[in-house]
């Protein structure tokens, strides 16, 4: 597991900024849904952010991932007719209909 | 036609084919369950319509009611533990195998839409459940993790293999069909 945040603001800020160069390529990977899911503590986040920015290899592989799930959200739920629920539906609320 | 009957055709029943499409990737694609799923949420919002504020998200409101409605028919159903052995799967990225023209992604988008949709559909239950909620509807992994009552832990890695499934095979469906050398 990871810095949970509990230590923020308990650090000074040399530190911090060494944790975030410390980040490889192999960890911040490791991280991608949660980062793109916004799921990471703002620390972790802020780690992961400032890797990818600045590295050539993860920075491609980030927009990648991100690309995707954009596209699964956006072509994953396309309206479909049932052939016959509507009618289905109507009879049936029409039965329900209080007297 | 009473009042009630008429404002919530107008309101919730044009939501019908969004909420049929959501029912098909909850079930993995079972139409006769997913009409039923559709049903049951519908004359469950018809009978709670009084409650329902006027002017709020009909449509959020309605799809809430579809997922606990498909939640609380799974866990009736699921009397064992759901301890599946699942086959290990590549979970490396596609990305990796990608050349550089390929690597943003956009062959993807040439695909259509009944692949994509089978895709997802054909994920075992425990990857595409978790998969709809996050990608689908929205929802954040603690909410899923209460939702199906599995640790965040679980939430995580099963989203994680979902969507690396999923992405292996619209992949592989990709290069079959030539959109990416
Ligand atoms: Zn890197």
């Amino acid at each position: 597991m990871t810095d949970n945040g509990s230590s923020r603001g308990g650090k000074p800020d040399r530190d911090r900024d060494a944790e975030s160069r410390e980040l490889s390529c192999e960890e911040a990977a490791k991280r991608v849904f949660e980062f793109l899911d916004g799921e990471l503590p703002p620390v972790d986040a802020e780690k992961v952010r400032h890797h990818v920015e600045v590295c050539r290899r993860c920075y491609p592989y980030f927009n990648f991932e991100r690309f995707f799930l954009d596209y699964v959200r956006e072509r994953g739920l396309k309206p479909r007719r049932s052939r016959d629920l509507e009618e289905r539906l109507r009879r049936l609320l029409e039965e329900a209909e209080e007297p | 036609m009473d009042a009630k009957r008429a404002e919530f055709e107008a309101e919730a029943l044009v939501h019908l084919d969004l909420l049929f499409a959501l029912a098909l990737r909850f079930t993995g694609g079972d139409e006769a369950a997913s009409e039923d799923l559709v049903q049951d949420t519908m004359l469950k919002a018809y009978r709670a319509w009084d409650s329902f504020e006027s002017g709020t998200n009909c449509r959020a409101w309605l799809t809430t009611i579809l997922r606990n409605t498909f939640i609380n028919n799974l866990r009736r159903r699921q009397k064992r533990p759901a301890s599946v052995a699942y086959e290990e799967v590549a979970e490396r990225s596609v990305f990796a195998e990608l050349t550089e023209s390929a690597a943003e992604g956009g062959f993807f988008n040439r695909i259509i839409d009944e692949e994509v949709i089978r895709a997802i559909e054909e994920l075992p239950a425990d990857f595409r459940v978790p998969l709809v909620m996050a990608d689908l509807q929205d929802m954040g992994y603690q909410e899923i993790s209460e939702l199906l009552d599995i640790p965040v832990g679980t939430v995580k890695s099963r989203l994680f293999r979902a969507r690396r499934r999923l992405q292996r095979r619209l992949y592989a469906y990709a290069v079959e069909m030539g959109y990416v050398e």
